[in-house]
């Protein structure tokens, strides 16, 4: 379960503050798959980023006892300057896996991103579609409550997608997802709910239909 | 997942980051590895040729050591700061990891220069030994406790400047160039004793040079400590760690999201 208690986010431009939630109160409620909605800038990535943990309401606050991955974005969470490798037994340390755990995550990562030599260069060699195959198999070799999943799966060729799309699947059996997706099949086939973010104000409806319909409302 | 305790979380952040700081720096293919070596052992070479060029060899102490001590706790003062100024920026993109905080890219960078530091002096001092330098500190308890001083005084500093730096870009240059003519007003290859008094006084405001004078002082009995004021040493390795503690506490989110 999240709740979301009186939460206010906004940044500060030269142009005044831009609000991105206003006083937004409301619950997530335990083991559902969630698709977020919104226009660019809406906030959506930075309510993942809230939610992952490494940004912060200006007012309010975000309350859960889950786990969380950190936020899956096209800009990745990798440093250039290290290789493929070198960035998931990164990872795997900080979450505290003994040798063992990251000789395996090593396997499998390498073999699920199918970087092949790509994995023992550095990341600023990689394209934006390889750079997410690393960042999701990456995130399958934990066991989080949560899965944060921004627009990562919108990337690579169609074979790759429908192979995340299958993980991500049979992942989801064990956790939830949060989901940024333009694609509006995966949002239908994988998640529950919907949350739909406009003009700094949240809402929730509990079929995804329901949130596809009105998120192609605002659209239009 | 297991429910780990902070202190746990951010050991292993630090040891991660630790090792990844040690692999960028010694990747293969980079001069990394020589650089370290070649560093104070140019250092150490000219300015012994410098001294015997134009003062001749006498002295009532081995000046070869003397300089040798100098430059190691120098560039450990100075690495410290400027790796610490690099370090958020470079650290960045693992942010988004909400284990790893600002500090402990600080943390883990210091290590790194201590380690370096280390086998540094170990080598030094054993060539030292192997050409018959006479290498043995007068007073090994002082010099440790000078190093470890300072290691809290320049990371205090380096905390300080790096937090106002990340906001403030022009204040890092500031810092930078403030730092070039360290070398030379930092009592490393001669001690305040040599100079007259009005250079000595004005010397003295750089606390740098009470470190270096006292470690001096504790490796050569017949090198005085008169001009070490302590507590100008403790306020310097006090106050900024202070303020920097302060700061960071306020704006580590601000570091963390931008």
């Amino acid at each position: 379960m999240i709740r979301l208690e009186h939460v206010t986010k906004y940044f500060r431009t030269p142009y005044g503050k831009k609000y991105l939630l206003k006083n937004v109160s409301f619950i997530i409620p335990e083991g559902v798959n969630v698709g977020i909605f919104g226009r660019n800038g809406a906030g959506k990535s930075t309510l993942m980023r809230m939610l992952g943990r490494i940004e912060f309401p200006n007012q309010g606050k975000i309350i859960s006892n889950n786990s969380f991955s950190w936020p899956l974005g096209l800009s990745g969470g990798f440093q250039g300057d290290m290789t493929g490798r070198a960035n998931v037994k990164f990872v795997c340390r900080i979450y505290g896996k003994n040798r063992d755990e990251i000789d395996k995550a090593l396997e499998f990562v390498k073999s699920f991103s199918e970087l092949g030599d790509y994995f023992d260069m550095p990341i600023k060699t990689y394209s934006s579609g390889m750079k997410s195959r690393l960042s999701f198999g990456l995130s399958l070799a934990f066991d989080f409550d949560y899965l944060l999943i921004d627009e990562t799966l919108s990337v690579g060729d169609k074979r790759f997608k429908k192979k995340s799309k299958d993980a991500l699947l049979k992942k989801i059996e064990s956790c939830s997802v949060l989901l940024v997706s333009h694609d509006m099949n995966t949002l239908r086939d994988i998640c529950d709910v919907g949350i739909v973010l406009d003009n700094a104000k949240l809402y929730f409806y509990d079929n995804i239909k329901d949130a596809i319909k009105m998120y192609n409302n605002i659209n239009s | 997942m297991r429910v780990r305790s902070s202190w746990e979380i951010q050991k292993s952040v630090i040891y991660a980051l630790f090792l990844r700081e040690v692999n960028v720096r010694f990747s293969a293919g980079k001069i990394g590895y020589i650089w370290i070596f070649l560093e104070p052992l140019l250092q150490i070479f000219i300015f012994v040729s410098v001294k015997i060029l134009l003062f001749g060899k006498r002295s009532n102490f081995d000046y070869a050591v003397f300089i040798t001590v100098g430059f190691i706790a120098y560039n450990l003062f100075r690495h410290i700061v400027n790796n610490s100024m690099s370090a958020f920026k470079s650290n960045k993109a693992l942010f988004a990891y909400k284990q790893v905080k600002p500090i402990d890219t600080l943390i883990a960078r210091l290590l790194v220069e201590i380690m370096i530091t280390g086998v540094i002096s170990f080598i030094f001092i054993g060539v030292g030994f192997y050409f018959n330098y006479d290498m043995h500190p007068e007073n090994l308890g002082m010099v440790l406790l000078t190093i470890v001083w300072l290691i809290m005084f320049a990371f205090g500093f380096g905390l300080m400047v790096s937090v106002i730096g990340f906001f403030f870009t022009s204040f890092t240059k500031v810092v930078k160039l403030a730092m070039m003519p360290l070398m030379f007003i930092s009592a490393i290859f001669y001690t305040l004793a040599d100079l007259p008094p009005s250079a000595s006084k004005l010397l003295s405001i750089n606390p740098l040079v009470h470190f270096m004078e006292l470690i001096h002082a504790s490796y050569f009995y017949s090198i005085t400590d008169e001009f070490v004021n302590y507590t100008y040493m403790l306020l310097w390795s006090t106050i900024p760690l202070y303020i920097g503690l302060r700061l960071y506490i306020r704006l580590s989110k601000a570091i963390v999201s931008q």
